[in-house]
């Protein structure tokens, strides 16, 4: 019972409250730019060839105004936004019309989280065993070379570390495509041809963000263990003979792990923001350009839909590590 | 274990099998090498000191060997019977969506370039307009309110349906019934009637005197096309309507697409010679065209140089890492400047004439004056523009209707400096010496009268520092102790140049160029670089900005009504209101007469066309509200391993570019290399 007054019930309260900010933020925030969604519209459309007689200039801007819903002020856009999302609906694309924001979503979605979750899953895992393996054993040649590879790796610019592998993997050897998340004309299929394809098309793309995300993983282990290593409780352990590897595994790597979960949160709750220099590189697709594109063209419900997805991913991903962390750590306790 | 001497320990010999391994692993996993090829491109040759255009032969490395077991591909489209082209505007956002009358729906993608015909269309290489749907011109009554058109017999849409004026009659009443449609308000505002006389002739009754109203239907990268009326007329809401498959007119039908709206694929109807591309001009030669988006330039050029691209559209310093590393590749000219130089558009400065100082026309000739125009073309384009004094470009049938015959009134133009000064700006030597720059830079081409008028034009303005400083003055400006500028009330002048964050473009190739001459002379002078800046334009928030010095003329015929009519009083809007003519927000009462003039003249009479066009082309010069610099550039790449006989400049038949809804009439013209 003072579990749920004195902590769970606060902690709900402060998530809905975060959450119903953030979407006030989103909301408030690209109707403060100079960019119109109309003017965006006509403008791009000059530019790409349509016939937009000027003479009609003025009813073209009136139709379009009351296609996107954006009559009214805008409390009365805000109050028509909610009652929407409370029926899982965000409205129509306004760069896309009349696409659903929820169709356009629900097409890229899938490429972002299986890139993202994947690549995530794997930098973690690999770069916290081999930085935890590497932060025990830091006077090994090997550890030290790792080392120097992350040191060398890590500050490289994604887009440059990116294009390199292309230019490397898809000009130099023709190992792998050089664009696309599936080969041309092929039509999505649940076979396994069409799997092995996209599995070939995204490994560029996974290999560019596991070895950057891997290094970062793996210096941040590194330094952890060097830390948990020279605790009074390990050298108690060596002391009173416990087994090199019960010591690596149970006593330091378990306990370095503690803030690389809640770092692992918070990267799956940021997978909803998409990989934009990714998918640019690589042709990928995914909900990084389709942001991009919503933002620039000041699409207002495609930038609320996309954005709610990362509040709520973020919020909570906080949320269940917050709550799980007793779990992880029995020093914590909410009562 | 002992391997000679040395004595090889477990550990070292575990380690060198996961090496082996490793290595066996990955060359499983490779692309077997293909072998090379001989392929013959088109080259320029130099045959005793004069570049020559010759085919030869050269050998090529394959693109990479397709696996046996991955999905469709290039196997359900036939590599050598298939063209892949980029799609200019980038990934399609509404994949499934092709309802091209609401919104934008991607309209490269093969809807306007394949798959649709217009009533007629613009090439601007031929300087010709195309007859599509339509039969010949229409004709319009004496006071231009009545307009007929006659329409093509033998036409049918690409799902067997014979195409007649009824099409063309349900088209516009139904862009007329719904607002959702962006040609709506034109045709409410315009079109009292519209019938069919009979199944090949249609009449527009219109509600006011319109002698231009045909040309909502004339295809210049755009325009009203014709609805199959046998399917939209099932549809209660055609603004939701999805019109998925595309049914259109032209040679080729919908195949498939990419649901994330990387590509688009299309086959050539089996009926091609009921479409008017296949009537005029006969079978298109690729069976499949593929338009593909690519999201960086960088992985163009590889889809390229790896023959995985037909045609790519880059910009210069892409243009010249393609031809730099491909065997295969070829411009759309074969010589320096190598660019397409026949896009009808001219790019320039464009002046806010609502903002002071750019309301004073001295003021404007002053920043043109100061323009160095050899550095200017140097800087922006290393001097493959076409340089234009007016606004039009160099091209089509404006040399011979516009650019030759004003040189005589060019040359005789003065401006007033003060103190009872005149001053003649034009200097027709500008071209010859940005000549002499591109040979001293070590570009070779032709030296013939003809090449060197198309690629570098008739003429530009003076370079008169001089002269600029004395119209400045004059109008109460002076220069501090440092030799900067001042505004007549003291303050320094400065000048914010608007362009967007693509610097490749020509509206940023033009800022850094003019910023850099004019901080030359003295003017404190910035690139301002914001992405999607069209509104702060359009509302007049701005000094000056790299858009258009005048609207896009046609590219074909001397008709310039385009031109001038957004030079109308009409369309201007208060500062801070959206103007509906050009950001310039510049007219006159004399530019005013001048459009009524010609919008009461025929538009076939290419005498009285051309006279009035030419007076509204002068009152342009006299008060540059907007400044020509060249005509724009683009930058093509077409890889000659599986298709040539490209319609390039030395073969011009058609215009070049396959974004463009004239791509399907040189489809026809192509050859495949049997590659």
């Amino acid at each position: 019972m003072p579990f749920l007054k004195r902590y769970l019930i606060p902690r709900l309260i402060a998530y809905v409250l975060v959450i119903w900010l953030g979407i006030t933020i989103v909301f408030l925030i690209p109707r403060l730019t100079p960019n119109d969604p109309v003017m965006a519209m006509i403008g791009m459309m000059r530019a790409r060839g349509s016939t937009l007689e000027p003479g009609a200039m003025d009813g073209i801007i009136a139709d379009l105004t009351e296609m996107y819903g954006l009559q009214g002020s805008w409390l009365d856009q805000y109050w028509a936004f909610w009652g929407r999302l409370f029926r899982a609906d965000f409205g129509v694309s306004f760069f896309n019309f009349p696409t659903r924001v929820n169709q356009l979503i629900a097409t890229a979605l899938p490429w972002t989280l299986g890139l993202l979750l994947t690549t995530t899953a794997i930098s973690w895992i690999s770069g916290n065993i081999l930085g935890g393996l590497a932060g025990y054993f830091a006077r090994k040649g090997w550890s030290r070379t790792l080392d120097a590879v992350a040191m060398v790796v890590r500050p490289q610019p994604y887009y440059i570390f990116a294009f390199a592998l292309l230019l490397l993997l898809a000009w130099v050897v023709r190992w792998f495509p050089v664009t696309g998340g599936s080969s041309l004309g092929a039509l999505p299929t649940f076979t396994w041809g069409y799997i092995k394809d996209v599995l070939w098309h995204s490994f560029l793309p996974a290999l560019s963000l596991s070895v950057l995300g891997g290094a970062v993983t793996f210096q941040t282990m590194k330094l952890i263990v060097q830390n948990v290593n020279a605790e009074s409780f390990v050298q108690y352990a060596k002391l009173g003979g416990v087994t090199e590897g019960r010591i690596v595994g149970k006593y330091v790597i378990r306990n370095a792990l503690l803030p690389q979960v809640t770092g692992l949160a918070l990267g799956l709750g940021q997978i909803f923001s998409g990989a934009l220099i990714t998918e640019i590189v690589f042709s990928y697709p995914g909900l990084g350009m389709l942001l991009y594109n919503s933002v620039i063209r000041a699409d207002y419900n495609l930038i609320m839909g996309i954005t709610m997805l990362s509040i709520v991913g973020i919020t909570t991903a906080i949320l269940v590590v917050d709550l799980t962390y007793p779990l992880f750590d029995p020093r914590v306790r909410y009562y | 274990m002992e391997v000679g001497k040395k004595i090889l320990s477990r550990r070292e010999f575990l380690q060198g099998a996961a090496l082996a391994a490793t290595a066996m692993v990955a060359s499983a996993c490779a692309a077997p090498t293909p072998e090379a090829k001989e392929v013959e491109v088109t080259r320029i040759v130099e045959v005793a000191g004069t570049p020559q255009v010759q085919q030869v032969v050269v050998t090529a490395t394959p693109p990479p060997v397709v696996k046996e077991e991955a999905p469709a591909v290039l196997g359900a489209f036939p590599r050598s019977e298939t063209l892949i082209a980029r799609q200019l505007t980038g990934r399609v956002g509404t994949p499934d969506n092709m309802n091209l009358w609401v919104g934008w729906k991607w309209q490269d993608r093969g809807l306007q370039n394949l798959a649709d015909e217009p009533l007629w269309s613009v090439d601007f290489a031929t300087g010709n307009i195309i007859n599509g749907l339509a039969d010949g011109d229409p004709t319009y009554n004496a006071d231009f309110t009545e307009c007929t058109v006659p329409l093509r017999e033998g036409v049918a849409w690409n799902d067997g349906e014979p195409f007649t004026a009824a099409d063309v009659v349900f088209t516009v009443e139904t862009l007329m019934q719904f607002d959702g449609f962006g040609a709506h308000t034109f045709f409410v505002d315009n079109v009292a009637s519209v019938t069919a006389v009979d199944d090949y002739t249609v009449k527009f009754v219109l509600n006011q005197p319109n002698s231009r109203f045909h040309t909502t239907f004339l295809d210049r990268w755009g325009c009203t096309r014709i609805m199959p009326k046998h399917i939209f007329e099932k549809e209660a809401d055609p603004v939701q309507f999805t019109f998925n498959p595309y049914v259109g007119c032209g040679p080729y039908k919908l195949h498939s697409f990419d649901p994330q709206g990387f590509w688009t694929a299309w086959e050539r109807r089996e009926d091609w010679d009921k479409s008017p591309t296949g009537i005029m001009y006969g079978q298109p030669q690729p069976k499949y065209i593929i338009l593909q988006g690519f999201d960086t330039e960088g992985a163009q050029i590889l889809a390229q140089l790896t023959h995985q691209l037909d045609v790519a559209e880059l910009s210069s310093d892409g243009l010249k890492a393609l031809l730099a590393q491909s065997k295969t590749s070829r411009a759309y000219q074969p010589t320096f400047p190598f660019v397409v130089n026949n896009d009808p558009c001219i790019t320039g400065i464009l002046f806010n004439t609502a903002r002071p100082p750019f309301d004073n026309v001295d003021v404007r000739w002053a920043l043109i004056l100061s323009i160095e125009m050899v550095e200017y073309m140097s800087i922006a384009v290393d001097c493959t523009g076409t340089v234009s004094a007016i606004h039009v470009p160099h091209l089509g049938p404006y040399p011979r209707l516009y650019h030759e015959p004003m040189q005589d009134w060019l040359k005789s133009f003065t401006i007033d400096v003060g103190d009872g000064e005149t001053f003649a700006p034009y200097d027709p030597d500008v071209p010859n010496r940005v000549v002499a720059y591109a040979r001293s830079r070590g570009y070779v081409f032709p030296d013939t009268p003809e090449f060197l008028e198309k690629a570098f034009g008739l003429g530009w303005y003076k370079y008169a520092p001089d002269i600029a400083e004395k119209l400045l003055v004059k109008n109460g400006f002076s220069k501090n102790a440092d030799g900067k500028w001042l505004l007549p009330d003291g303050s320094p002048w400065k000048i914010s140049y608007l362009c967007g964050t693509i610097l490749t473009n020509h509206d940023a190739r033009n800022a850094a160029a003019a910023v850099q001459q004019w901080k030359k002379f003295g003017i404190d002078a910035q690139v301002l670089s914001i992405a999607d800046n069209d509104g702060i334009q359009a509302t007049g928030d701005f000094d000056i900005s790299g858009n258009w010095p005048s609207q896009e003329p046609w590219g074909a015929g001397p008709d310039l009504y385009r031109v001038l009519d957004r030079w109308n009083s009409a369309y201007k809007k208060p500062l801070g209101e959206r103007t509906n003519g050009i950001y310039s927000r510049w007219s006159s009462d004399e530019m005013d007469a001048i459009i009524k003039e010609l919008r009461e003249t025929d538009p076939f009479d290419t005498e009285a066309v051309v006279a009035v066009g030419t007076k509204g082309l002068q009152e342009a010069v006299k008060n540059m509200p907007g400044v020509p610099t060249y005509g724009y550039i683009g930058f093509v790449g077409w890889d000659e391993y599986y298709w040539t006989n490209w319609p390039g400049s030395e073969n011009a038949y058609c215009q070049p570019y396959t974004h463009w809804p004239n791509f399907k009439y040189f489809t026809p013209f192509l050859k495949a290399t049997g590659a």
